[in-house]
């Protein structure tokens, strides 16, 4: 694929940033906070709402919490200068995460694609942040995915 | 609204096509403001009317990742104890805090081998749009 109807070089994109690694930042996991996503979802186990249960752990998606940060860096071309939009979360959970672990989130780009309907081309970029905990272990893999709608035609 | 099992369900219990118990999350101010307060999310789009419709929104919306949890509970409650293992969800129409949505899931495969099934979720507004469409994979004993 070569340069699209609006000018974006796809190709070359795809090529420059697909696989790159971003940053990695570390996050504490709260207690509370497990608790209060939980219960504001309208979870009802005990095992997600409250921290005396032997096997207390965080809701499946709690990672998500996660994920803004970092975003795509102020370097990653720019699509159009119409406003994006969050296209939806794929968790994939490989095992509880617990109150008060370490986990260190590494971003990278893990696919860019396009398509094109009756308002045109979107521009969709898989970010995803890989989830380890403090012996180095995945924990989590988080894809986000975000639209950016390309230029008027 | 079913109330939640109390059971717990086998992978022997499911059978392919079977549809989970349709619940009716409670997406009000209350339920929304916690969760963006465990989630560091203060923005004001969530939670005040007017601020969502001065940036061009119908009103105060409730955050596609707690939708996201919102189908999580679903499974929760037709199958205690399980374990999501997967949930990929697609953010489509947006979910108006204060309003009352329902979620609704089916079993759309099984594998006997990771004693895993696979449901297709979808969280849907008020006024009927699809507002968020799920895939699961869940592990049952």
């Amino acid at each position: 694929m070569g340069v699209a109807g609006d000018g974006v070089d796809l190709a070359a994109i795809k090529a420059d940033w697909i696989g790159r690694e971003l940053e990695t930042t570390t996050y504490l996991v709260d207690g509370d906070d497990m608790v209060k996503w939980a219960v504001a979802c309208g979870e009802t186990e005990s095992r997600f709402i409250d921290p005396a249960d032997p096997d207390f752990q965080a809701h499946p998606t709690f990672t998500s919490l996660f994920m803004h940060h970092p975003g795509l860096p102020a370097e990653f071309p720019k699509f159009s200068d119409r406003p994006g939009m969050d296209g939806g979360k794929s968790v994939e959970l490989l095992r509880p995460v617990r109150a008060g672990e370490t986990l260190a989130g590494t971003a990278s780009v893990a696919d860019i694609f396009d398509k094109t309907g009756r308002s045109g081309t979107m521009y969709f970029v898989v970010h995803r942040t890989t989830f380890r905990d403090e012996a180095g272990e995945d924990v989590a893999i988080v894809d986000w995915k975000l639209i950016t709608p390309g230029v008027k035609a | 609204m079913t109330a939640p099992r109390t059971e717990r369900l086998t992978f022997d219990d499911v059978e392919l096509g079977d549809d989970l118990p349709e619940t009716h999350p409670d997406v009000s101010l209350e339920k929304v403001r916690l969760f963006v307060e465990a989630s560091g999310m203060p923005f004001a789009r969530f939670t005040d009317n007017e601020a969502a419709k001065a940036e061009g929104l119908p009103g105060a919306l409730v955050p596609g990742i707690m939708s996201q949890g919102l189908l999580a509970v679903m499974i929760h409650q037709w199958a205690p104890g399980c374990r999501i293992q997967k949930l990929d969800t697609v953010f489509r129409f947006p979910v108006l805090t204060g309003s009352k949505p329902r979620c609704v899931g089916a079993v759309t495969d099984t594998d006997e081998d990771t004693r895993t099934v696979t449901i297709d979720c979808t969280l849907i507004s008020e006024t009927g749009e699809t507002s968020l469409l799920g895939t699961a994979v869940v592990a049952l004993d």
